[in-house]
């Protein structure tokens, strides 16, 4: 029954989407600044349904309806109701169905949210993003359908894999989707500029709002599954570098440079072909990462969900995109005007979306070029986080040093008065790196040169806080944040303690200033697992504390999984993180000890760098 | 004078590392070693019988006296460049090394050009 209600629903969407179209078409040939009000019906009723159409998969996870293939592969009846309910879009064709509601919901509020803009461009918006809307509904329903039933209906689901079944992975595929598909609307937004020559500072003023939405919510996305990363995967670190995560964080650049460029144009009008290519490219590096996660070509210790032919029908999508979007860049181009004053707010703005493109390219150069040599040639190679952190890490100081002078600098031009107080800053900035080099350890050049630049950026900050005006207060947040992430990672990598032993029940052993033992093992039955618990103290000689660890074994029933549950003591100076592992044929069991400093802080600078975000969304909204 | 301090200052938080970095650091080579049967882990991160039988090698060859490059060398002939997270700067890889830095110095160029061109019009 669920079954035909959800295939029901989605060709009756696919049917909207058309209809939408074709009353788009009609409505642009009048010769007046009216939309049909039948359109704004047919966008609201399309949301509706696909809301509808959502909850019926939903439902038939909630009452475990296993006549339908996906919930028999992702589902168990024994499971938590929160993991059921999470189950719905913890699955690649579940996830796909959230993906359609987000293009969707967000096509019908940029309709009724920008009623001062021009028609042409409104429709235009309009008919792109349902375009996108029918090419992920047809791929719903041709290849990776929700709602396909199986006969003879199984009498039990093959259930969720265990590490998925948590609270915070539960909520990072809603946050990250509106993050990356959100931004597919100002994708749509830039064809419609183009098409209907509606361009400068009105077109940045309605996507302005879009970008921000979806740049914060990208960010508590990344966010989010970094945290799950750090507590799940059991390694203590919380970035690996991996592809999937290199996919998360593309668009993330290819935003955070748009949202600068954003500016440009609002304020001055220039840069207007530049932004045009940037929200193009966001949208586009979404799919990309999209394909490249669930094509399953990528190695990843992420890999979830994946199979070929999605990934064939997400590369002909994205190429289409690709080439639509290059199509109407050359036929458009203009040369433009752009007046760019060295000094100036303008340069400044240049000078990040130059950074970010840097990133940008090598990540995605580090995440393909593996793929390609082992096409190319039969020379497998590996590109991991020490790649990443020998080419970027170095240019990040530069960065930071730009962040903190930038915001300074005024609009066209600027004469930079106060080189005193940023010489003064700088010294402050050495001298605490100094003190922290002195008072607690030694470490490389390169860090030195990290936390300096980190300490630079947040005294400017500081600084900025009491001189400028009040408006400028949601960016104060985010570069402050920003400049507290980079201080609190480099400050987390640079004296983190890792020890890796093995040890044996009653048995003690002494590393360094650390005296460890492992006092028990207890069995425990839970509701979907068995879990064998260890009690390992942990004393430190030096500061004379003494800690006890509870870290896991844990053996799932369905599907039969064995996971490491790590045993994290989390406060406000650092985590002490401790995971064990069975050895086989071996009474002895492999302990990884890791004290983290300043963990906490590192998800907290995220935080507030998304809440700048918030603010400017908030003042943006004032404003407007 | 002042400026002068500052220097030294900064230069002595450099130096106090120039003893520390003498060591082959076990635990970096570790991070640098891909575990050939696990999926997306550094033998670091994993302790299947494949990276406990690896960590035993490298510490083998600390022992013997090999530096860190020696280490990837060995094992890169013996697994094949698979096993390295830092691919190897060499012809095959040129543009992965290559690439981002010279996006970086174009993109650098291009923003000089722009600010040229527009202070020659103003």
């Amino acid at each position: 029954m669920l079954s035909n209600t959800g295939n029901f629903l989605l060709f009756i969407n696919i049917f909207l989407s058309f209809l939408i179209i074709y009353n788009s078409f009609k409505c642009l040939k009048i010769k007046n600044n009216l939309i049909f009000k039948n359109i704004y019906q047919i966008s609201l009723l399309q949301s509706t349904l696909i809301l509808i159409c959502f909850f019926t998969l939903t439902s038939a996870f909630i009452v475990s309806d296993f006549s339908l293939i996906t919930v028999y592969q992702n589902s168990h009846s024994l499971k938590p109701l929160f993991y059921k309910i999470s189950g719905t879009w913890g699955n690649h064709e579940g996830s796909l169905l959230l993906w359609v509601i987000i293009l969707t919901i967000f096509s019908f509020l940029f309709l009724i949210y920008n009623k001062n803009h021009p028609k042409n461009y409104r429709l235009h918006t309009l008919i792109i993003q349902n375009l996108l809307i029918l090419g992920f509904l047809l791929f719903i329903i041709f290849n990776s359908n929700p709602f396909s039933s199986i006969n003879p209906i199984p009498k039990e689901g093959l259930g969720l894999n265990p590490i998925l079944q948590d609270p915070a992975l539960a909520i990072h595929p809603p946050l990250l989707y509106i993050g990356f598909v959100g931004s597919s609307i100002y994708f749509s937004a830039a064809m419609a500029s183009m098409i209907s020559n509606y361009s400068g500072s009105l077109f940045a003023q309605s996507i302005k709002s879009w970008v921000l939405i979806s740049w914060i919510f990208q960010t508590l996305g990344i966010l989010v599954g970094s945290i799950w990363a750090y507590y799940e995967l059991g390694w203590g670190g919380f970035w690996f570098w991996d592809p999937v995560e290199n996919a998360s964080l593309l668009p993330w650049f290819a935003m955070t440079a748009l949202l600068h460029s954003l500016l440009v144009l609002e304020k001055r009008n220039t840069l207007y072909f530049w932004t045009i290519i940037l929200c193009l490219m966001t949208f586009t590096l979404s799919v990309t990462g999209t394909f490249l996660v669930r094509s399953g070509i990528l190695n990843s210790v992420h890999t979830f969900a994946n199979d070929p032919s999605r990934g064939i029908y997400i590369l002909v999508f994205l190429s289409l995109m690709i080439f639509a979007s290059i199509y109407f860049l050359f036929s458009k181009y203009k040369p433009t005007n752009d007046l760019i004053n060295s000094n100036s707010k303008e340069t400044f703005v240049l000078i990040n979306n130059w950074f970010m493109m840097f990133y940008l390219i090598t990540v995605l150069l580090g995440t393909l070029y593996p793929i390609f040599t082992d096409a190319i040639s039969d020379n497998k190679i590996s590109v991991g986080p020490p790649f990443y952190n020998s080419v970027i890490i170095p240019v990040v100081i530069a960065f930071l040093f730009f962040m903190a002078i930038g915001p300074q600098a005024k609009w066209i031009k600027n004469k930079f008065s106060n080189l005193r107080s940023i010489l003064l800053i700088l010294s402050g900035a050495i001298i605490i790196n100094f003190a922290i080099v002195y008072f607690l350890k030694s470490y490389s050049l390169i860090s030195n040169l990290i936390l300096i630049s980190s300490l630079f950026l947040i005294m400017s900050s500081i600084f900025d806080f009491f001189k400028q005006s009040k408006l400028s207060f949601p960016r104060i947040v985010s570069h402050l944040s920003f400049g507290f992430l980079i201080l609190f990672i480099g400050l987390n990598h640079n004296f983190s303690v890792e020890k890796d032993f093995n040890l044996k029940l009653g048995e003690a052993k002494k590393i360094d200033d650390y005296e460890f033992a492992l006092l028990d093992l207890k069995l425990s039955q839970e509701n979907n697992y068995k879990a064998v618990v260890g009690k390992l103290e942990v004393n430190n000689s030096n500061t004379m504390k003494r800690r006890v660890l509870y870290p896991e074994i844990r053996i799932y029933d369905n599907p039969q999984t064995l996971t490491y549950e790590a045993s994290i003591q989390t406060n406000f100076l650092g985590d002490h993180y401790l995971t064990m592992s069975n050895i086989d044929r071996s009474e002895y069991y492999n302990i990884k000890f890791q004290h983290k400093p300043l963990m906490i802080w590192i998800w907290i600078s995220v935080l507030l760098l998304s809440f700048g975000g918030f603010l400017s969304l908030f003042k943006n909204a004032k404003n407007n | 004078m002042r400026f002068k301090i500052l220097l030294i200052i900064f230069f002595l938080s450099l130096n106090i590392n120039l003893y520390s970095n003498e060591l082959v650091e076990e635990s970096k080579i570790h991070k640098n070693l891909r575990c050939l049967v696990c999926q997306g882990q550094s033998i670091a991160d994993s302790n299947s019988d494949f990276a406990l039988t690896l960590k035993m090698v490298v510490k083998d060859l600390i022992d013997q006296g090999k530096t860190e490059a020696e280490i990837y060398s060995f094992l890169s002939d013996k697994y094949g460049d698979w096993i390295l997270y830092k691919p190897k700067i060499n012809q095959g890889n040129l543009l992965l090394w290559g690439l981002p830095y010279l996006a970086l110095i174009i993109g650098g160029v291009i923003i000089v050009f722009l600010i040229r061109k527009s202070s020659k019009k103003a």
